[in-house]
């Protein structure tokens, strides 16, 4: 390979260099190229009321006008519009609302309350408002107060950001725990709050967003009684349905403004598939290797890149062999660095600020720079795996382009179901966001939380709403438990007890349980699990891992939500065996399955009973993933009451399609799996938001994998059932919410559920394996591939029953 | 399906094994919980409905309003608190108020001669709880006040949610201007919690702007290292020489008035009403002690240190006294603090014994004194250098070593410095 790293060429040829070697070098491998055009900027004036000195200090600071899209957001902020600005990574978004903001603040006195997912994002922008007060007291204006308030900030500084702060900067945490419940103290702020700047509206999605949106009816609540009524400004990555999302978030129209006015250099995206090393079980080479490789190259043409990886350990790893190629002379500055959660905050700042000034050539990072970080500009990004979110995959790839100039963005699957889906199917990346944020505020138990704060902090009135459900039956509930009491037409909170701490924002069932670390005689409490997913992780036995340093769990105290855990050196994992059990509740409504010709069966929605059961768990070995030991697990049948989606075949249908009811079993389980993964990516839901199964339907049987790595078929009572002995064979493939009542994951499943079929079949169609591997239906036994039917064969059957197309073409497509 | 239902499948419960009745057949909701209720809540019944005309017989009070009760008496003294007690308005209206003021050294707002002893109150509330925020209730509000030569004491109680305007509206009425407050904790935890009451309700803070004397902090500067803890109950059983019995901890005052909004229940909020008498008589008499033991902190156990340093800038005639009288119980610390005092007051006799005898037992800071004293006063530049060369290395040393050799006149090399630098005794 020719050392081009010694004369770099100048960067705009370099990008374009590179991308020409690797497509002519790597052909096989890329399996998607996409290039968006180079756009102009679309400039508009500062508006001319502006207040004195802000424009001052604007063109002090090198910004004479406005992009389009900072005017648009500007004059809708003016006019008290709720807005949302959903543009790309580094269109100047913070402008967007800083502008209003600022400018309400000088002329008006106003103040505004900003919301960061995050602490560290409120800390950035702290930095950067304090810079503009610095250029409007230049200008000969006054100055601005903008404070962060979060957990650390000290006691006696509280009072200060409360009474003299223009701008508070804080979390939606902060505010449902610590700001709302002592609105009084804050009147001040409250009587002059203009507007609430809410960064990052996607990731306010889930459990989280249906908090949020309570909070945030909570705080509108509390601004009514101020008699104020602020406007929100939200800014997000590029979701499918940011003014949707904003709606639902604040609870009145919200305006989208989505064309992005700044300009922008061409940019190119690769989809970057590592080669099959074992056809037979469909093996892939690492992605790492690939990234590596990749990382290299475009080093060596002396472009500033940055990688991405998914995990800690995964930086360290890939920032390890980069510095052992770039960094072997410990005399010469680093070219290398790595970025990452956990490393100290000063650390944090010392490498941004290296990567601003442009002397590091190669940043490894996790998704902690996908954020709002300021660190400059580079040529090329390259993401190891497929981040979970195709928002987060842009963000990500939006660090690479500096104005006008070329990028070039790579995205290497991992041998992941999802990223094999996503690598072969590049319109997710070049059409509109498929990806819908959801939220579901009117959850039952979430906003029965929200309720109570809300009592908590001012006497709900007769004739007051609050949510989509009954209030007086919600109130009359919490009198009933004895924390309100009704008297007139009010109903007073009257409870020894301070509800808001009891509540966490990112859970749903109350009741968490901590990690505590024993090692070495001491308690510390190291991580928080989710109750509904606390079975499944920490049971005794459990290796649970923190910052990849594995934690054994030596006790667990079930009714004090404690897991007691020592630091062990164990080579290997933990995964627990979990035995589903479902039975439909109510079904709310259902239609045949699919667009095709011939539909094969029905898919419905409604209400479902579940029943985990968790007997024992496997040891895993590090690597070579072998299966070296079980352990039992002592705990009580774990019952969820959710909602779900599920899909029944024909039984007549299905026998002829497939009538060895092993190989039908296997065909489902299969499809589940397929499908479970595709669902996973159009609801924007992490794998584990979803739960899947395979029963019929009314828990007489359920369908697991066992451990020969067979489906079979169990009873209620946990024992064998054999596939002849059941009467009517009817399998149904649930997709449920993961979380008690659900929280409104599965009705857009059931809306989009030919679209998930057809998908999923895609997904097990164009796999590069033969028999099936854990990139389409899952892992496969050794000679499964030779088999008449392999498992892949089986699940192609079941989809294309579901999706409604001949059974017989389905057959034919796929030469089985 | 109804919301009861629902949240109870939601919460995991198996599904009611027994078929559900119709939707339609079923009840509505409202009156299903008004059934559930009954049955669940059935200690509501068994104690009766808030009767407002038998607990106001049972406590002695007056009704203002409906929901509002006050308890009006002029006493000597609370029960046990007659012994410990100056009388009303002449052992009061004699109290040094300017030096109890400065002594507590927390209001600056206030001139000395401000508090006339009619203006000052006493003033302890009791709370639906300690968790703080907006859904905690200020429902007992005592106020007293010294009347002629003896006492005036008014509980007000809120006994209705609804009627918290009209409550807070009496409260603020004993508030008026000139009034000036003592407290016990007040700063942190009354007022902060009735400006919040004053807040949702709409109505300014009364409390906002008054004289505030809170006497935690004194009380802590004072006694923080001598006794466990400086609460109440300690400070009159130390103080005073009062002891409560069959009192209701405050900690069961929420309960109390729980009991009676949802039970109606009597015998636990008279007990809440003498806790809240006790509180009030207590905080009257320690306000004199409290002055005594700024007076004279050996006398009553109390940390001579940090009372001296209360009075080091206002009264530093004082702060010496203690001191000096107090001298063979000081530390190092306390030790310094005099010595300070001493060199403030011209006494360098005393102040550089202070420092020989600190010097003496190794203390460094005691010889940058003597070093600095040495130099400036004594003339005596040998002996600084010697002192300044003993010191822990730092470039406050280096700048005070060169200016000595600069001033002595005699640069000397390196090597013969060497030989000087030995370790320092009383001796040399």
């Amino acid at each position: 390979m020719p050392d081009s790293g010694r004369l770099p060429a100048a960067p705009d040829q370099a990008v374009s260099r590179l991308q020409e070697r690797l497509t002519t070098r790597y052909q096989a491998r890329i399996s998607g190229a996409l290039v968006r055009p180079a756009t102009p900027a679309a400039w508009l004036d500062l508006p001319p009321e502006l207040a004195p000195g802000l424009a001052a200090a604007l063109i002090a600071r090198g910004v004479p006008r406005l992009y389009a899209h900072q005017r648009e957001a500007f004059d809708l902020a003016r006019a008290g519009r709720h807005l949302v600005v959903a543009t790309p990574t580094a269109s100047g978004k913070t402008l967007c609302y800083n502008l209003p903001v600022l400018d309400a603040v000088l002329q008006a006195g106003r103040k505004a309350l900003y919301l960061f997912p995050t602490k560290a994002l409120a800390q950035d922008q702290v930095a950067e408002l304090t810079e503009l007060g610095r250029a409007l007291t230049a200008a000969g204006g006054t100055g601005i107060r903008a404070y962060t308030f979060d957990g650390d900030t000290p006691g006696d500084a509280r009072k200060a950001v409360r009474t003299r702060g223009d701008l508070v900067l804080s979390n939606p945490d902060m505010l449902h725990q610590a700001i709302l419940p002592h609105h009084t103290k804050w009147a001040q702020f409250f009587e002059g709050l203009a507007f609430v700047v809410v960064d990052e509206l996607h990731s306010y999605r889930g459990v989280f967003g249906s908090h949020v949106a309570n909070v945030f009816r909570r705080l509108r609540r509390i601004c009514r009684f101020y008699g104020v009524s602020p406007t929100f400004i939200f800014t997000s990555a590029t979701i499918a349905n940011p003014a949707e999302l904003a709606q639902r978030l604040c609870g009145e129209p919200v305006t989208a403004i989505t064309r992005s006015g700044a300009p922008q250099g061409e940019r190119s995206l690769l989809l970057w598939n590592p080669p099959v090393i074992n056809p037979d079980l469909g093996i892939r080479a690492s992605a790492r290797s690939q990234t590596t490789r990749i990382a290299r190259m475009a080093v060596k043409s002396g472009l500033k890149t940055i990688v991405f990886a998914r995990s800690r350990l995964m930086v360290e790893v890939i920032t390890k062999y980069l510095k052992d190629v770039f960094d072997k002379d410990p005399r010469r500055p680093p070219r290398v660095l790595a970025y990452r959660g956990g490393y100290l905050p000063s650390d944090r700042r010392a490498a941004e600020q290296a990567l601003r000034a442009g002397r590091v050539d190669l940043v490894v990072s996790t998704s902690a720079l996908e954020l709002g970080v300021d660190i400059g500009a580079l040529d090329v990004a390259i993401l190891n795996g497929y981040p979970g979110t195709i928002a987060a995959t842009w963000q990500r790839l939006g660090r690479a382009g500096r104005r006008l100039r070329p990028s070039l963005g790579v995205l290497v699957a991992t041998s992941d179901p999802l990223d094999q889906y996503l690598v072969r199917h590049p319109e997710f990346f070049f059409d509109a966001s498929p990806e819908h944020a959801r939220i579901h505020p009117d959850q039952l138990l979430i906003l029965l939380e929200h309720v109570r704060c809300a009592a908590f902090e001012l006497p709900f009135r007769d004739g007051e709403q609050f949510g989509a459900e009954d209030l007086p039956e919600m109130l009359s509930y919490l009198r009933d438990e004895g924390v309100l009491q009704r008297q007139g037409d009010q109903w007073f909170w009257v409870a020894d007890s301070y509800p808001a701490n009891a509540v966490s924002l990112r859970s749903v069932a109350e009741g968490n349980f901590v990690v505590i670390d024993t090692t070495g005689g001491a308690q510390t409490i190291i991580a928080e699990v989710d109750w509904s997913s606390a079975p499944g992780t920490i049971y005794v036995g459990a290796i649970y891992m923190i910052q990849s340093q594995p934690y054994q769990v030596e006790r667990l105290d079930w009714p004090g939500r404690k897991a007691f855990v020592t630091r062990t050196r164990a080579d290997y994992y933990t995964d627990a065996i979990d035995y589903t059990r479902l039975k439909i509740l109510d079904r709310f409504e259902g239609r045949a399955s699919g667009t095709g010709a011939a539909p094969g069966g029905v898919v419905a929605q409604g209400e479902v009973h579940l029943v985990r059961r968790y007997p024992g768990y496997k040891k895993i070995r590090y690597y070579s993933h072998d299966n070296i030991g079980y352990g039992n697990i002592d705990l009580p049948d774990q019952e969820l009451h959710t909602t779900a989606v599920w899909w029944q075949a024909q039984p007549a249908a299905l026998e002829a399609l497939l009538p060895d009811r092993q190989q039908a079993i296997e065909g489902f389980l299969g499809a589940a799996y397929a499908l479970h993964h595709v669902a996973a990516l159009r609801s924007m839901a992490e794998l584990h938001d979803l739960g899947r199964a395979v029963g019929d339907g009314q828990g007489t049987w359920f369908a697991v994998t066992g451990n020969d790595g067979r489906g079979h078929l169990r009873g209620p009572d946990n024992a064998l059932v054999e596939e002849s002995a059941v009467a009517r064979f009817e399998p149904t493939l649930f997709l449920y919410d993961n979380y008690p009542g659900g929280v409104g994951l599965s009705a857009p499943l059931y809306d989009a559920a030919e679209t998930l079929v057809r998908d999923a079949r895609g997904l097990v169609a164009g796999c590069g394996c033969s028999g099936g591997c854990p990139a389409c239906v899952g892992p496969v036994l050794p000679g499964d591939a030779q088999r008449a039917i392999t498992p892949r064969a089986a699940t192609l059957r079941v989809l294309g029953l579901l999706e409604g197309s001949c059974a017989a073409d389905a057959a034919a497509d796929h030469g089985v | 399906m109804g919301f009861e239902e629902r949240l109870r499948r939601i919460r995991g419960q198996a599904p009611d094994p027994t078929p559900a009745t119709p939707a339609a057949d079923r009840p509505a909701l409202v009156e299903r919980l008004r059934r559930v209720g009954v049955g669940r809540t059935a200690d509501r019944t068994t104690g009766g409905i808030p009767d407002e005309g038998a607990l106001a017989n049972a406590l002695g009070a007056e009704c203002l309003a409906p929901g509002v009760l006050r308890l009006e008496r002029r006493l000597s003294g609370g029960r046990g608190h007659e012994r410990v007690l100056p009388t009303g308005m002449t052992a009061w209206g004699d109290l040094p108020w300017g030096e109890a003021v400065l002594a507590a050294g927390l209001f600056d707002a206030q001139g000395p001669d401000a508090g006339a002893a009619g203006d000052w109150l006493c003033l302890d509330t009791e709370t639906s709880g300690l968790a703080g925020g907006t859904g905690t209730w200020a429902f007992l509000t005592g106020v007293l006040r010294a009347d002629g030569r003896q006492w005036l004491l008014r509980q007000y109680l809120l006994t209705r949610l609804d009627a918290e305007p009209v409550y807070l509206d009496r409260i603020a009425a004993e508030l008026t201007r000139p009034a000036a407050l003592l407290t016990y904790n007040g700063r942190a935890f009354d007022a902060p919690l009735l400006a919040t009451r004053f807040r949702l309700a709409n109505r300014a803070d009364p409390l906002d702007g008054l004289p505030h004397l809170d006497l935690l902090g004194p009380m802590r500067r004072a006694f923080a290292r001598r006794w466990p803890d400086c609460r109440l109950i300690t400070a009159e059983s130390r103080l005073l020489g009062f002891q409560r019995s069959g009192d209701l901890p405050g900690a069961a005052a929420p309960a109390a008035w729980l009991g009676w909004l949802r039970r109606g229940e009597t015998a636990p909020l008279a007990a809440v009403l003498r806790h809240n008498r006790d509180d009030l008589f207590s905080l009257a008499g320690l306000l004199p002690a409290l002055v005594g033991v700024y007076r004279d902190p050996a006398a009553y156990g109390a940390d001579c240190r940090t009372v001296a340093a209360a009075w080091q800038r206002r009264d530093p005639t004082r702060a010496l006294r203690i001191l000096a009288a107090n001298r063979q119980d000081l530390d190092a610390s306390g030790l310094h603090d005099l010595a300070r005092l001493y060199r403030r007051a011209g006494d360098w006799v005393q102040a550089s014994g202070i420092w020989e005898a600190l010097a003496a037992r190794g203390d460094a800071n005691a010889r940058a004194a003597l070093a600095r004293y040495c130099e400036h006063h004594r003339g005596d530049l040998t002996r600084a250098l010697l002192l300044t060369q003993s010191l822990p290395p730092g470039p406050e040393r280096e700048r005070r070593q060169t200016r000595l050799r600069v001033k002595l006149g005699r640069e000397r090399p390196a090597g013969q410095l060497e030989l000087a630098i030995e370790p320092y005794s009383t001796g040399t």
